[in-house]
């Protein structure tokens, strides 16, 4: 690595001679070139006429489309494109009927299911299990019996399941 | 002259009354003028950069905020089209020289060179030719125009010791160019 032999003052005192060397050195050379005085008269009406030139109707046009029209466009797109791949929350579905019913009090739950008009004694929650809705086809025969419709309550019903109902029905005696 | 200030002509352009803006042109034209002839070194370029500063001055007006004087943000204007001028030309060297552009051009067309060539008619403006854009941009600001280094900062937007570092810097370059120059007497535009 080369370093610098000679470390550059860069003070307003160096920069003072130095700048005055040059201006020594460039002497009479340094001189501007003429510019005509019409030059001068004329640049103003030259600028005005580019001016009115970039400002004119189909400049405005571009300059309009690209401040405002194009990013109208772009967002109305986007808007577009969003509601496209917009997917909105799908609700929660709610519990199942045997969950809110086993979620009940014992007290509602009664209130629900009793009805002296039916049954005697009712039934009381206490006495159902938590499959209170399953309900086994002997016992669907069993309900069919009772109300006096035989032939449907033995329909489909196999041997094994047609024995447990004639034990059930002969244990109460009926 | 006309008493008004630059700030008033200003609110008045933007007020809509365009004869304030032409009188701005007026009051700032030649000065505008030769910090781009001094830093693009010919007439064609600096009369095409001067229009072209106005004209951006005048759409952006609504963007000046006054912060700064009026003239310090058109010389941003100025220096900052001058040195994409300078930017263009080197391109279109660089193709002449690769040869790719002549294919394009007459046998004879050196355009940009031969306007470069003949507007230089100083030994200094010669010597500030040599110097890199930023530099040239510095000398010409601090050299000719004068400013301070806090205003030059607010043009270039660079820092002040960047700024004493690359004036310093190209008016070393300047005067070993001016020396050379004078002793060989190479200079066949001096008399």
């Amino acid at each position: 690595m080369k370093f610098r032999q000679e470390k550059i003052q860069i003070g307003a005192e160096a920069e003072h001679t130095l700048e005055s060397e040059v201006r020594s050195l460039a002497g009479s050379g340094d001189t501007d070139p003429k510019v005509p005085d019409t030059y001068w008269m004329n640049l103003p009406i030259r600028i005005n006429s580019r001016i009115d030139e970039a400002t004119s109707g189909k400049a405005m046009s571009i300059s309009w489309a690209l401040r405002v029209a194009l990013p109208g466009a772009v967002a109305i797109v986007s808007f577009l494109i969003g509601l496209h791949y917009y997917v909105p929350e799908v609700p929660q579905k709610g519990d199942s009927i045997s969950e809110i019913v086993l979620s009940l009090p014992p007290a509602s739950l009664d209130s629900i299911l009793n009805d002296p008009s039916r049954l005697d004694p009712p039934i009381l929650v206490e006495e159902l299990g938590p499959d209170v809705f399953d309900v086994s086809r002997t016992q669907i025969a069993e309900y069919l019996v009772f109300s006096g419709n035989l032939p449907a309550a033995l329909d489909g019903l196999t041997n094994q399941e047609t024995n447990e109902l004639l034990a059930v029905l002969s244990s109460d005696g009926r | 002259m006309d008493p008004r200030t630059d700030l008033e002509l200003v609110q008045e352009v933007r007020n809509g009354r365009r004869q304030a803006f032409t009188e701005l042109m007026r009051r700032y034209q030649q000065r505008v003028y030769w910090v781009t002839r001094r830093i693009v070194g010919n007439h064609a370029d600096a009369d095409d950069v001067a229009q072209e500063t106005f004209v951006k001055a005048y759409l952006a007006l609504g963007d000046f905020r006054g912060d700064s004087g009026f003239f310090t943000w058109l010389y941003r204007i100025a220096v900052n089209l001058s040195l994409n001028a300078l930017r263009k030309r080197q391109v279109v060297n660089y193709l002449q020289e690769s040869a790719l552009l002549s294919k394009f051009l007459p046998a004879d067309s050196d355009p940009s060179r031969d306007v470069e060539e003949q507007q230089l008619d100083s030994i200094l403006q010669k010597a500030i030719a040599t110097l890199p854009e930023k530099q040239r941009a510095v000398f010409v600001l601090r050299y000719y125009e004068e400013l301070s280094y806090e205003e030059i900062g607010r043009i270039l937007k660079t820092s002040i010791g960047g700024l004493k570092a690359n004036y310093f810097h190209a008016l070393k370059k300047v005067q070993e160019y001016l020396r050379n120059e004078i002793q060989t007497g190479e200079d066949p535009d001096r008399g």
